[in-house]
């Protein structure tokens, strides 16, 4: 008979549950992860750009096994094809490069590989890892723990713990478990699609072309992807345009400023999924349960990027629960407000702050201006000098 | 143009990437979801507010009176 007691049971094992998993068990929580997935990051929903520093600063070293390719900077173009460089082989050409002793600035990953790769590291940090597993409900019991009910492999499970964790991605169904408010308005999530390409050339930068004309409310992008491969995608909002991603990609790649270098693309893999554009959720904890990563929306409302956000989150949380349950507290909402607060002075005060500007911009019903607006704070959020450098 | 009457959706399965944004987007309690991470397709919805069809990247749900 397995034991069926848990310090903590984590439902999703994307980048936010596993990296929450490893540092707790690495303080010595007993941790059960549980994924609903056969196979991690499958099927992909992100286009996995994420920094080198967002990598190294949760332990985890930059490997081959999940890497498609290095990123060197960023180009910004406005919807005419004005392109801002910010090339950092060429703004610290002592620090980045690709030659020996030199760094990337951040990579292109590959979900499936980075998720698993994320989950095996939580695993031999003493985390259990059930797979083919979905949380079904939780409540909290007169002991102050709580009850988990899962269903893995057909078979219904009941497992207890002291904390919940619900760490199961933007569709999350944790956060309704315990009644939180967890509602996306529709003007603020990003309806998104991407196709790996062939024959399209990309030069170690992360493209990001914006412009109501290719993705009202969003931006497009064009991000190398390893093997001479390359990935085209983007977001849009759907209350600014008649017309789903699927057209507006469509659109992007015949009649954009890209046309030509587009031409003689062909598909390998179609993707999508939404990304939350909007504010971090404003109560992430509930009695014996907390929640993050997408689950409690910490993504950076600007870029959409959510990978860095999911694992710091992560370990803010994974330390977090840590001190906590090793303090002898009892895990009710009130206590576990803690977490919210150690993650906010953290991260999510600036993202708030990114929130802020991202809502001033598309406050603006100027088109033109609107879009001269996200240009330059799309440009500016990545120069080197920018005060979000590290979200 | 959202309908207050409840309504039962369908899949285009061959289109659906399975990117999970009608789930994200959707306002229902927890559950309402298909075994495929779409909304779910075999039960009425009573709050009918389409907002899942509005953000299907490929427009492959479509609805008729439950
Ligand atoms: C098209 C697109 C492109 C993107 N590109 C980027 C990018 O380039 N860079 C970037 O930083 N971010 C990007 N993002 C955002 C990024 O993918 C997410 O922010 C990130 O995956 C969040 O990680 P997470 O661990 O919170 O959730 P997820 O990675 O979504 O993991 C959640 C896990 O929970 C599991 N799960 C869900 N429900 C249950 C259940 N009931 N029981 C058991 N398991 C469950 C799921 O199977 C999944 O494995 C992109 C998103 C999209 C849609
Ligand atoms: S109509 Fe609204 S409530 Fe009903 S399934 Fe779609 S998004 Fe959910
Ligand atoms: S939003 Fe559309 S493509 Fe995405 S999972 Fe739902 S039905 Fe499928």
């Amino acid at each position: 008979m397995p034991d069926s007691q848990y310090d903590l049971v984590i439902i999703g094992s994307g980048p936010a549950g596993s990296t929450t998993a490893r540092f707790a068990a690495q303080h010595g929580l007993k941790v059960l992860l549980v994924d609903k997935r056969q196979e991690l990051g499958a099927p992909i929903q992100c286009s996995g750009a994420v920094s080198r520093h967002a990598l190294e600063e949760v332990g985890i070293t930059p490997d081959a096994e999940f890497i498609h390719e290095p990123i060197y900077g960023f180009g910004i173009y406005n919807g005419r094809g004005e392109k801002t460089t910010i090339d950092y082989r060429r703004l610290k050409p002592e620090e980045y490069g690709p030659e020996d002793g030199k760094k990337p600035l951040g990579y292109v990953v590959d979900r499936r590989r980075f998720d698993r790769y994320l989950m095996t590291q939580a695993e031999r940090a003493g985390v259990e890892v059930w797979l083919k597993t979905e949380g079904l409900s939780y409540r909290p019991d007169a002991n102050g723990s709580c009850e988990v009910f899962l269903r893995r492999f057909n078979q219904e499970i009941k497992v207890k713990a002291r904390i919940l964790v619900g760490a199961d991605g933007l569709q999350s169904q944790v956060g309704k478990w315990a009644g939180l408010r967890t509602h996306i308005k529709i003007t603020e999530l990003a309806s998104c699609l991407q196709f790996i390409v062939d024959q399209v050339e990309t030069e170690g930068l992360l493209e990001i072309i914006t412009g109501h004309e290719w993705a009202p409310g969003g931006y497009a992008w064009v991000f190398p992807k390893g093997h001479g491969y390359a990935e085209i995608g983007l977001g849009v909002i759907s209350t600014m345009t008649d017309k789903d991603a699927q057209w507006h990609l469509d659109k992007f790649i015949r009649q954009s400023f890209f046309k030509d270098r587009f031409e003689n693309s062909r598909i390998l893999e179609i993707q999508g999924g939404g990304v939350p554009l909007a504010a971090p959720l404003r109560t992430q904890y509930a009695d014996n349960l907390i929640l993050v990563g997408d689950a409690a929306r910490h993504v950076n409302p600007i870029t959409g990027g959510g990978i860095h956000t999911a694992l710091s989150g992560g370990y803010i949380a994974g330390n977090f629960l840590a001190e906590f349950l090793n303090s002898g507290q009892p895990p009710t909402a009130q206590n576990l407000e803690g977490y919210q607060n150690a993650w906010l002075e953290a991260l999510g005060n600036k993202m708030w702050k990114l929130y802020g500007v991202k809502a001033d911009i598309f406050r603006n019903n100027d088109i033109e201006e609107r879009d001269a607006l996200l240009y330059q704070t799309m440009a500016g959020y990545f120069s080197p000098n920018s005060e979000y450098k590290k979200i | 143009m959202s309908k207050k009457e409840p309504v039962i959706f369908a899949i285009g399965w061959n289109a659906c990437i399975n990117c999970g944004a009608c789930v994200a987007i959707c306002p229902q309690e927890a559950g309402f979801i298909s075994p495929f991470d779409t909304i779910a397709v075999d039960r009425p919805c009573d709050i009918a507010c389409l907002l899942c069809e509005d953000i299907c990247p490929v427009s492959t749900i479509t609805h008729k009176r439950a």
